[in-house]
């Protein structure tokens, strides 16, 4: 209880200027990035990581949450306007949104997409509020086996979530888990795979990992395939949206029900709770339980605003769940809550299961900017400039590339003030550009080098603790849980296969 | 086939993982009388990056060769554009963050167009170095290197 009151005390900080601004500056980049197909909000939240040094870490969280928050709805603009999703969430949006478009109804599903976020959103962060505090209490009971346990079913649920290339992603964690063993062992004085090199004696930074995979990666994807966006800037030309039709009637709202809106947020939440799901898989697997309770069916697909409002209902409920791991075991579901657990290491804080206890401070103004993002921000910024959103997928690529290219490259340098991990940047882009060519998932490379150090240091205690004996994973009450846990998702997704998954999980 | 751009990938990585596989041996036995060693667990990752490289190399050869996208154009700008940070970065100190940057942004605008209007291109690359210079300096309070110290 004194958590929540403290989160709602933190809407206070709002009303400091800095804070304001950057929690606004966050949500419209954040919803530019996601808006223009190619960009996204991790790519925004990479690009600003290295700014974050001159913030304070409360200011710095509350930006990352505005950008978390916006980067899940602004990909929903261009999904319905021109059929060409802006964020992999967004996809299921252009499913009935773009056929409203085409029936002239363009202002009203973004309305729709908007009103949905905004429910979507609040009811996520408000169950993060309330239920992150239990299961921080909970993670405190987690003992050194358990923690091994909990982190190696992390790993592996990411692993196997990516459905038909299992194999990839494995490698894809091996390499990640790699990267992580380079430096300074944890628990005796001796360096590893440093191969001469003193700069690497203190192991491989997290900010030109971030840097590498997401901005410098991206650049080359980009380069490499020189997508040709003249038709879709033609078309978001003679868009025209009139903001007087964006609001949805009351008999749509009550049409399209309480219960679908809340459904759907559930669904987001839990799908965002998982590691590696995300919020494609979340407004997939909410617009097919939408479609499937539907009494007409059929009219999913040619402009049904209910699909629309349970797809984005879903993927900004996602983010409220997928802070969920991140805050109570430092356990990271997604790119971005990464990327924010990567704030939180370069301010010196350690996340974790005292996370809560410890930090509650700069932890509730940040869940309070994420409800402020949801309620008030999303419907604001979609109405206020939603109208003019569109014109953005017009923007010069070269200008944009270039831009993007001298923020991470420059970023890279600020950390340490060295050369050597702007190259680090630099060779981490193109690894991960090579892993992305070939269809290996980077977040699982990203995990495995989040999540390494733990894994080590928590399976040489646990053997250490029990004389070497691996049973002790089996006969601890908290490891015993996990490890069935672990069996359970190894039978629902890859002994048991659902069906259609995949198809939402390969395009996160 | 064995030798198209992804078994190259695959060959590459395989490499790498024997490679950082015989580093993790020669740290010594993975197993002591106080437990495990720091060279227990890169054997054990290494070992696993290697079986899930083998599973991909065996599975890309017996999987039926597909038919080559006829006259389909590659492009290699990403390697220019990797080649472009490589050099900005070697020079980013000695030339300072403004010529560095200013030649770093005008390459790149150029790889991601076309070689027309280069004036226009080049006074947008000035722009973008100064608005970067004062974001990073005077907004976030970023030392960059400039050639007047």
């Amino acid at each position: 209880m004194d958590f929540i009151f403290l989160v709602f005390s933190s809407f206070s900080l709002l009303a400091d200027p800095v804070n304001f601004a950057y929690v606004i500056l966050g949500f419209v980049i954040g919803t530019i990035f996601a808006a223009i197909p190619g960009l996204t909000a991790t790519l925004a939240m990479a690009l600003l990581l290295p700014l974050t040094y001159s913030l304070s870490v409360e200011t710095a969280l509350m930006a990352c949450a505005s950008i978390y928050m916006a980067g899940m709805c602004g990909g929903s603009i261009t999904a319905t306007t021109i059929n060409i999703p802006g964020a992999p969430s967004s996809m299921m949006t252009a499913l009935d949104g773009y056929p409203m478009q085409q029936q002239g109804k363009g202002a009203l599903a973004l309305g729709h997409a908007a009103l949905g976020s905004m429910f979507g959103g609040a009811v996520g962060a408000l169950l993060l509020i309330a239920v992150a505090p239990f299961v921080a209490e909970l993670s405190l009971l987690v003992k050194t086996t358990g923690k091994f346990s909990l982190l190696a079913f992390a790993l592996i649920v990411v692993v196997i979530a990516q459905r038909g290339r299992i194999p990839q992603a494995g490698l894809a964690a091996c390499i990640g888990l790699m990267l992580a063993t380079v430096g300074l062992d944890a628990m005796e004085p001796i360096t590893r795979f440093t191969y001469g090199y003193a700069s690497l004696t203190a192991g491989i930074d997290l900010m030109p990992v971030i840097i590498g995979t997401f901005a410098i990666a991206e650049v080359l994807t980009q380069a490499s395939a020189r997508t040709d966006i003249s038709a879709a800037a033609a078309a978001a030309s003679k868009i025209r949206i009139r903001r007087r039709d964006f609001l949805p009637p009351m008999s749509d709202i009550r049409k399209i029900g309480f219960g679908c809106y809340f459904k759907s947020c559930l669904i987001g939440y839990f799908v965002g709770t998982l590691p590696g799901a995300g919020g494609s898989m979340g407004s997939f697997l909410a617009y097919t339980e939408t479609v499937r309770t539907s009494s007409e069916p059929e009219t999913f697909g040619k402009g049904n605003p209910q699909g629309t409002a349970a797809s984005e209902s879903a993927n900004n409920a996602v983010c409220g769940g997928a802070m969920v791991p991140m805050l109570t075991f430092g356990i990271p579901g997604d790119p971005i809550t990464a990327i924010m657990l990567g704030v939180l290491v370069i301010n010196g804080i350690q996340p974790g299961p005292q996370l809560m206890a410890d930090q509650a401070g700069l932890i509730a103004p940040m869940l309070a900017a994420l409800l402020f993002s949801a309620v008030v921000l999303i419907p604001l910024t979609l109405w206020l400039i939603g109208p003019y959103f569109i014109k953005i997928v017009a923007v010069r690529k070269d200008v944009l590339y270039a831009v993007i290219s001298l923020l991470a490259v420059v970023g890279s340098y600020v950390a340490t003030y060295s050369t050597f991990q702007m190259f680090m940047a630099l060779g981490m882009g193109v690894l991960a550009f090579y892993l992305r060519r070939n269809g290996f998932p980077v977040i699982t490379m990203l995990l495995g080098y989040i999540l390494g150090p733990n894994l080590e240091e928590f399976l040489r205690r646990s053997l250490a603790l029990s004389n070497g004996d691996p049973t002790t994973f089996f006969t601890n009450p908290d490891s015993l849980f996990f490890v069935a846990l672990t069996l359970v998702f190894v039978y629902f997704l890859v002994i048991r296969k659902p069906e259609g998954a995949a198809v939402a999980v390969k395009k996160v | 086939m064995l030798l198209n751009r992804q078994m190259v990938f695959l060959y590459v990585t395989l490499a790498v993982s024997v490679g950082y596989l015989v580093t993790a041996l020669s740290l010594g036995a993975p197993i002591a009388e106080s437990g495990l060693t720091p060279a227990f667990f890169p054997i054990l990752v290494g070992s696993a990056a290697i079986v899930f490289c083998s599973i991909l190399i065996l599975q890309a050869l017996r999987a039926a060769p597909e038919a080559m996208p006829a006259a389909k154009l590659r492009s290699y700008t990403h390697l220019w554009v990797v080649v472009a940070i490589f050099v900005y970065i070697a020079a980013f100190k000695p030339l300072g963050y403004f010529l560095s940057s200013g030649l770093f942004v005008f390459a790149l605008i150029v790889l991601f167009s076309n070689f027309e209007k280069l004036l226009l291109k080049a006074i947008i690359s000035a722009v973008i170095v100064a608005a970067a210079f004062v974001m990073f300096q005077h907004l976030f309070g970023v030392r960059l290197p400039v050639l007047w110290g």
